[in-house]
Formats: C-alpha cells, structure tokens, sequence
C-alpha cells in the first residue's frame, strides 16, 4: 500500500508522540465501540445493581473483587463499567460537536472570506465577541437558558467551537481568491457557488483537520467540566465528566477510586489527542517543513 | 485590415481599486474633523488600443505600470471602473455574469504563475475542461468533453496519460502548457496572456513562446501579451503599448518601436534592458529614482518625476497620446516641442 | 585546474548533497572553478543546475538535510570546508559577503538601517562608534542613496525594492570583503532599476578591488557583467571560459541551447532554437551524461560514459564528447 511507504507514514513511525497518541486514541475507539461488550454489568440497568457492592475499592486494595476491578460507587455500579459507558457518551459528544462547529464554521468563514464587505464584517464582528468571553461561560448561559441533555450540550459546543474554523477558513480563503487559479476559474465562467464548492474549499480544508482534531479534546474538557457544574448531561446518560462529579462527593472521605479512575481516562484521551494532533500540526504545516 | 471590427478594442478603460479594511479602519481623524477616508489606487488611467483578427498586440512596462490590471480587466475579472471593452465590436465592460458566459468562449486567459494558475486538488483533465464545461448545455455536448480534452492536450504536447495527474506532477513549463490547454478549450478567438513565460527557465520560454505562435497560426488567435521582457516583445508582437503609472506613454508598431523608440520612457526601457550581444557604447537615457506611488498621481505628466527632459510644462499639463505617423502614437510634450531634447 | 598566485578561491571537485526522504539530491555534485583577484564570475544555469547551492556552500550555509561531501573550497589556500563555524563567522561578511535575490529576506525588518550597517562593522572591524557612523554614511552614500545620515535611522520597509537592493549592497560591500557572492541580485528588479544596480555592482567592486561571484539564470546580465563564465547543469559544471567566447563560440550543446533561446531581434521570424524536454529528476540521474536526452548531437557513447571536462579552445573547457567547433551549427 503506497501509505505505509509515505513520507508521512515515515514521520509518523519515527515520532514516539505520535505513535502514543494514537495508541491511545485506538484504545478509546475500540473502548466507546465494544466496550459495552466487554463488561458483564450495565451500569445503569437498575435491575442489575445491588446496593450490597457498594463502594467497594479497586481490586488490589484490601476488600476488593475481580469482579468490579476499580472498585464501585455508591449505588454499587462497576466503576470501569461505567467508564467504558461514559467515555461512549463523552466521545460521542466531542466528535458530533466538532463536526457540526466544523460544518458551520467553514461555511461562515468561506462566505466571510469570499464575499467580503458587510457580510464579512458581520460575521467576524460576532465571532470576535464570542471570542472574547470564555467558553465555558458562554456554554454555561446557553445551558442555562435551553436546559440540560446531552442535545443542549451539543448545541452549546457548537456555538463555542464554530468560531476557530470560520476564522480558520476566512483567512485560507483571502489567500486563496488572490491565487491566479480562481482567476482563471472566473474566466472559465464559473458561478461563485461553484468557484468556493471546487476551487476555495478543498484548498482550505488542511488546517482543518489539526484544529478538527485538538477540538475533539477540548470538547471532551468542557463537557466534563459543565457536567461537573450539573449543567451537562442528565444523571441517565453520565458521561466521564459526570461521573467525576458524582464520586467528588465521596473523594475526601477516602472513596478516591470513584473520581479519580474517570479523572484519568478524561485525561488519557486529551492527552492522546493532544499528542497526535501536535504530530499532526507538525507534517502539515507546510511552513514548519 | 481587411476586417472591419477589431477582436479587442479597448477605449478610455480606467481601473481604480480602493483600499482595504471595513468602515472602521478608514475611519480617520483629523482638521476637517471625523469622517470616512476612500483612498485609490489609480491602477489604470484611460487606456484605448485595438487588436485586430491574428494580431499580438504587446503591453510593456515595469511592475506597478497597470499592465497586468488592464489584462484582468478586460477578462472581466475586475469590474472596470469607466470605459469601453468592445470584444468583436460588443460592449462588455458592464456585462454581468449571465452576460459574461456566452463572451467567454470568445475569450480566455493564460496567466503567469505555473504553480498558482493550477487549482492543486484538480486533475489535469478537469482543469483543461473547466472553460469548455461552462459552456455545454446538453448532456450529449458534454459527451464530447473527455475527447476534446485529449486532442487539447495533444495540441499542447502532452500525452493522454497526463489527464489523470494532478499539477504538482508537472514542471513549470509543463504546467503552463495545461494552462493554454485550457485557455484554447473553448476555441477563443482573443487569448489575453499575463506574462505567460516569465516565471519559466529560458530554454523553457522559447517551448512555450513557440507553441504559442504555432496556436497562432494555426487557429488565427489573436493575442493580448503582457511582459516585462522586451525581447520575448520584440520577437512575438506586432504592436507594442508601453505603460507607464497606469498609462499608456506610447504605441507602435514593434519595428517602428524599437528602431525609432519617442517617449523617454520607452528609449529608457530599450537602454537598460541587457542583452548577450557584445557591450554596446550607444549613448542611453538612464533614468534616475523610481516608479511614483499610484496613490497619489503626480500632476500633469506622470513620468516627470523620472525624466530627464521634463520642464515646467510637463507638471501643468498631462499630455495625450498624438499620432506621429506610422501609426506610431506618443504621449510627451517633446513630440510638439523637440527642441528640448537634448540627447 | 591551475591555481596562480591571482587566485582569491578556488572551489575543486565541491560536493553538496541534501538526504531527503524520497533520495539523495546531489544538488552539486562535483564542481571545480576559480576565480582571480578582481574578476567577475558569472554561475549560470537554470533552476535545479544547484547554483545557488554553490554560494551557500562556499559560505558554509548548508543546513540539514544538506551536507558538502567532498572537496576543497579554498579561499587563498585555506579550506573552508574544513573551516569549524566559528571560523566561518569571522569569514562571512568580512572576507566574503552575499548579496540575496530578495531584499527583504536579508534585512531584518525591525532594526533600522543603520543598526544592521553598524553591526557588521562592530563585528569586523576596531573602528569606534564615531567612525562607524561615518563609513556608514559614506557607504550608503557610494551606493547612491541621498540623504544618508538621515536613511540610517529609517528602517527596510521604509525603502522602495530599489533602494533596498542598494541597501543590502551597501552592507555587503561596508567591511571591504575580498569576495562577494550575488545570487540572483536583480531578478525581482525592474528593467530600468537592475541596469541602476547592475552599474553599481561593476563600479564598487572596481573600486574596491574586490571579487564577485554572480549567480543568474540570466544570460544577458552575466554577459554583461562579468569576465568569465561558468555553465552548470544538474549540479556539475559543463562549460567555463571568458564570456565573450562562451557566449559567441559554446563549446557544449547546453551553453549553445541556452544563448539561441533568447529571443534574437535580428532573425525574428525563425521559431526560437529551443531545448526540447526538461529537467531531468535530479535524485534519479541518467546513466552518462545528463543531458544526453535533450541534446540534438547525442550518441551511443554520450549514454555509456560520463564526459570529463576538457579544454576545447584555447581558455575554454567543456564536458561533452561531441563539442561543438567554432562554425558548427547545433
């Protein structure tokens, strides 16, 4: 296969970073689509859960069980079952939020870019003031405006996260139109709908794919964040972020293992997006080259 | 001239673009208090010329002369601020994008850089038929496509295996032929060429420059040829306009031009361009400082501020292009007075 | 190659190959020249002929993935190419300057003028701070910029292209270099303003007894400009001689390639001569001689064995087996 004899194929093996970080990112692919099968117990199959196996600690501590290996919370649910659970629902959000903010964000900054003038004002104007308040303090008016689920949590995402591509995209696309080749696209007499669709988008997708990527990380953060808030996600469908917040009650009474097993996968997963999304900033910059 | 309309005729054509930044970054302050400054690069300044059916007609002059604006917008990539673009007789110069299409196959347009004119993510073949498509109304004219685009591309000395490939496979002079695959795609009979060898190596100018007279004669192209270089002009022009700040200082044809060069301008330009040939002593105009900004016109003459013979009344009164027979046409003041060159 | 007691460098057999992951570029690959005292050579060659791979090389400015493989590059006997970098500090800009095709990329947008004038001359020179002010002054004004003592304080983009050619001329010529290598210094000039520059390079160096290297594309500015030239195609030189008999009797189908692709005004209504073909993949190099496929006097030997450079007539030397003879049409 001519990839595995590519240059980027090459850089790849060569930088242990990148190979971390997406060994890490594979285990929690392959964790959020069979992890449910790994495990005997739903955790939130009430019928399942037994109030007797409560807070029961990790495995290789006094009173621990094979059968809950980190150990159970409160209401006696498996904690690594629950983080196989959970992580699903966090990743789930971080990609669906990141495709949307994408989808959006490159069609504003395409129209900004492209078009100029009023328009361009407009949008930019908006994106400046979203930019210059926090994103979780936008999340958290929207969020409190809208109410809670996990659909709120998306539309909060995307309202915070558009923002980076569409400046992104209008930037690519001002040095885009100058080149000679959509020139010539105009002389061929392409309609300007056709001209951003062939000509301006597939050249200003590259920078995508790192922010694409990092962005993945950071919507994990911040939906953690807002469900440790008790503004993200209902206490049905917990997500990583949930579940810390769930065990911080119990965390300084010495049932640490309920908080701190989520806390480390939440940051597993950035950390290994992180990494290969830096690898990828590296190869497809061409200015770094 | 056997024919009676011209394929372009270009008359009092200015470009003016304003510059950048929204409503807020103009805004200035100053004596005459708040307001919105508009300042204007004066591109082109009222430019008229014609080519005839078959004809090269060059443009000349250093970067910032306007040459290449004039090229684009008679493309109609710009919208021209005033003035008349006859193409075959037809007015375009207000035509809108509907209007456009049908002009565009009359049309087209090699540009400068081999690796900017080229969309990266295309493949040659889709490249090449980009113009011709847009033309194509049925689906059984569109049939015909993938056929055209190889006998273009045989035209242009490619082979058919290059359609599948993407630019970055291809040299500087490779490219450029797909770029006049392109242009011919649609069979035009006016090819505007922005400095269409000038980013090239020089055994790979004389492929190209060769290919284009041979379309030339061929298919009886008439040709728009921007350069800087004067003698890739000298060797495929029959008329040559040289520009200076946005106008045109002189027009000749090229014989007439080089061997009995008038504007100041021109005779700087032919003496400073080097040449193989053993070192000549001919005495030259050297011109001193540089090109004025096109922000700010200076009055009257626009290459006073260069020109060694400038005197008072080239600062008060602009000069017009006058006949000087030959078909020969200047824009000095010398031309009435030329007791004043002292050369 | 003879080395007299006139010699300023002499470059022998220089090799200069860059390791990428898609193969060995030998960008030069075996180059010998050199230049006398006060003369002008002209480096010609298209892109990829790794001309400008020889400046840099010369001024020990090759980074990885580059390295110089072999040779000598000796600047009156000492060999650069063994040079360690602080040696070749002390070297550039006070023994040997470079002047770049592009201005902006060799000044340094946010100190002024004068700051980048006063540097070289603190680093190279003994002169106090008074003295340098005014070798300064009198350098900017020998290059032609008026006003000098107020353009110190003024900085790079203050300047049109123009003057700031100059500028960098000034700065290369301020600590009296033996040698100055100019690559590519008027090709983002205008016409009228590179015929301003060009003059003004022919007069400093003149004037100051100093050498030049000239690196172009351009035929007709190296004709002009300098006293020998040197040809060199995919990184190894195929003709050298004075410029006047390279350029009317070429020896090698290159050289002559390249002249009868300049548009001649006296013979207008022939097709230009051209070279046909291209380049070939300098990382995947013809067996032979490496322009065997595009030269019209090509033969079965020419694919076989490598042509060695070898006098032809008189000062003038050529790498071809077939070389042409004064009369010879191509």
């Amino acid at each position: 296969m001519s990839f595995l004899r590519s240059e980027f194929f090459y850089n790849y093996r060569r930088s242990t970073s990148a190979v971390i970080g997406s060994a890490l990112m594979l285990t929690f692919g392959i964790a959020v689509l069979i992890g449910p099968f790994l495990v005997a117990q739903n955790p939130y199959d009430i019928a399942a859960l037994d109030l007797m196996d409560s807070y029961k600690p990790p495995v290789w501590l006094d009173g621990g069980e094979a059968q809950f290996p980190l150990g159970t919370d409160g209401q006696g649910r498996d904690v690594w079952a629950s983080i196989l659970y959970g992580a699903r629902i966090s990743v789930f959000i971080g990609l669906v939020a990141m495709i949307a903010s994408c989808t959006i964000g490159t069609i504003l900054g395409l129209i900004a870019g492209f078009y100029g003038g009023i328009i361009d004002s407009v949008i930019m104007r908006i994106a400046d003031i979203q930019l210059s308040f926090p994103s979780i303090l936008i999340a958290l008016f929207l969020m409190s405006a809208v109410g809670t689920g996990i659909d709120k949590v998306l539309i909060a995402l995307t309202a915070v996260g558009w923002v980076v591509y569409a400046r992104t995209v209008r930037g690519s696309t001002l040095s885009e139109i100058k080149k000679e080749y959509v020139q010539a696209a105009k002389v061929a007499g392409l309609p300007n709908t056709a001209i951003i669709r062939k000509h301006v988008l597939p050249n200003v997708l590259t920078p995508l794919i790192v922010i694409a990527t990092i962005q993945v990380g950071t919507f994990v953060l911040i939906e953690a964040s807002l469900s440790f808030l008790g503004v993200g996600v209902p206490i049905t469908q917990p997500s990583l972020g949930l579940l810390i917040k769930n065990g911080f009650d119990v965390l300084f009474s010495g049932l640490w293992w309920t908080s701190v097993f989520p806390g480390l996968a939440i940051m597993m997963l950035v950390f290994g997006i992180n990494l290969f999304g830096d690898f990828l900033r590296d190869e497809l910059n061409p200015r770094l080259k | 001239m056997t024919d009676p309309t011209p394929m372009l005729e270009v008359r009092d054509l200015e470009m003016h673009f304003p510059i950048g930044g929204g409503v807020l970054d103009r805004l200035k302050l100053d004596s005459k208090g708040l307001r919105i400054d508009r300042p204007v690069v004066h591109a082109v300044n009222g430019v008229s010329f014609r080519i005839n059916r078959g004809q090269i007609m060059a443009l000349v002059g250093e970067s910032g002369c306007g040459k290449s604006t004039v090229a684009k917008t008679i493309a109609r990539i710009y919208q021209p601020t005033a003035g008349e673009i006859r193409i075959e007789g037809e007015d375009i110069a207000s035509y809108g994008f509907a209007d456009m299409l049908p002009v565009r196959s009359k049309m087209q347009m090699i540009f400068q850089d081999p690796y900017a004119s080229l969309n990266p993510r295309q493949r040659v073949r889709d490249i090449v038929a980009e113009p011709l498509l847009q033309q194509m109304k049925t689906a059984a004219d569109r049939k015909e496509v993938p056929a055209r685009t190889q006998a273009l591309l045989a035209k242009v000395g490619l082979n058919a295996e290059h359609a599948g490939r993407y630019p970055h496979q291809f040299s500087g002079g490779q490219r450029q032929r797909i770029g006049i695959a392109r242009a011919l795609s649609v069979m035009p009979g006016l090819i505007i060429a922005d400095e269409p060898v000038s980013a090239l190596d020089v055994s790979i100018q004389a492929q190209i420059l060769n290919l284009m007279m041979d379309l030339r004669d061929e298919f009886g192209l008439s040709y728009l040829f921007i350069s800087h270089d004067l003698s890739v002009v000298h060797h495929i022009a029959d008329t040559v306009g040289v520009m200076y700040l946005g106008f045109m200082v002189e027009t000749a044809p090229r014989d007439t031009l080089f061997a009995r060069p008038r504007h100041p301008y021109t005779r700087a330009l032919l003496s400073a361009a080097p040449s193989i040939k053993a070192r000549r002593d001919t005495e030259e105009i050297t011109l001193m400082g540089e090109v004025p900004s096109a922000l700010s016109l200076p009055s009257g003459c626009c290459f006073r501020t260069r020109c060694p013979f400038a005197w008072d009344r080239c600062a008060q009164e602009r000069p017009v292009l006058k006949d000087v027979g030959d078909n020969q046409s200047v824009a000095c003041h010398l031309i009435d007075e030329p007791e004043r060159d002292r050369s | 190659m003879t080395t007299t007691d006139n010699t300023l460098l002499a470059v022998h057999d220089l090799r200069t190959y860059f390791h990428t992951f898609s193969g060995t570029v030998k960008a030069v690959n075996g180059v010998s020249f050199a230049i006398g005292k006060g003369e002008v050579m002209g480096l010609v060659g298209e892109s990829g002929g790794g001309k400008s791979v020889v400046g840099f090389s010369i001024l020990g400015l090759i980074d990885s993935p580059g390295r110089i493989m072999g040779g000598k590059i000796l600047l009156d006997g000492e060999d650069l190419a063994q040079a360690g970098e602080d040696r070749l500090r002390q070297i550039r800009g006070r023994e040997i300057s470079m002047v770049f095709q592009d201005p902006m990329t060799s000044l340094n947008p946010l100190h002024t003028v004068g700051q980048q004038m006063d540097e070289v001359l603190r680093l190279h020179t003994d002169l106090d701070a008074a003295a340098r002010r005014t070798a300064c002054i009198e350098m900017l004004e020998s290059v032609g910029i008026s006003r000098a003592a107020d353009r110190l304080g003024a900085y790079p983009h203050q300047f049109s292209g123009g003057m700031r050619q100059r500028v960098v001329i000034a700065i290369a010529m301020l600590a009296r270099p033996r040698l100055i290598i100019a690559d590519e210094p008027t090709t983002a000039l205008d016409v009228t303003i590179q015929s301003q520059i060009l003059k003004l390079m022919r007069r400093q160096i003149a004037d100051k007894g100093a050498s030049m290297i000239l690196i172009t594309h351009d035929l007709a500015v190296v004709s002009e400009m300098a006293d020998h030239i040197t040809v060199l195609y995919c990184g190894k030189v195929v003709e050298r001689g004075r410029t006047r008999d390279l350029i009317e009797t070429p020896s090698h189908p290159y050289t002559r390639g390249l002249i009868d692709s300049i548009p001649d005004p006296a013979n207008r209504h022939a097709r230009l001569k051209q070279i046909p073909g291209t380049v070939p993949d300098i990382r995947n190099l013809p067996q032979g001689c490496n322009f065997r496929d595009r030269c019209p006097r090509a033969q079965a030997l020419c694919a076989e064995q490598e042509p060695e450079l070898r006098p032809q007539n008189g000062a003038q030397w050529a790498a071809c087996h077939y070389p042409l003879q004064p009369g010879d049409s191509a």
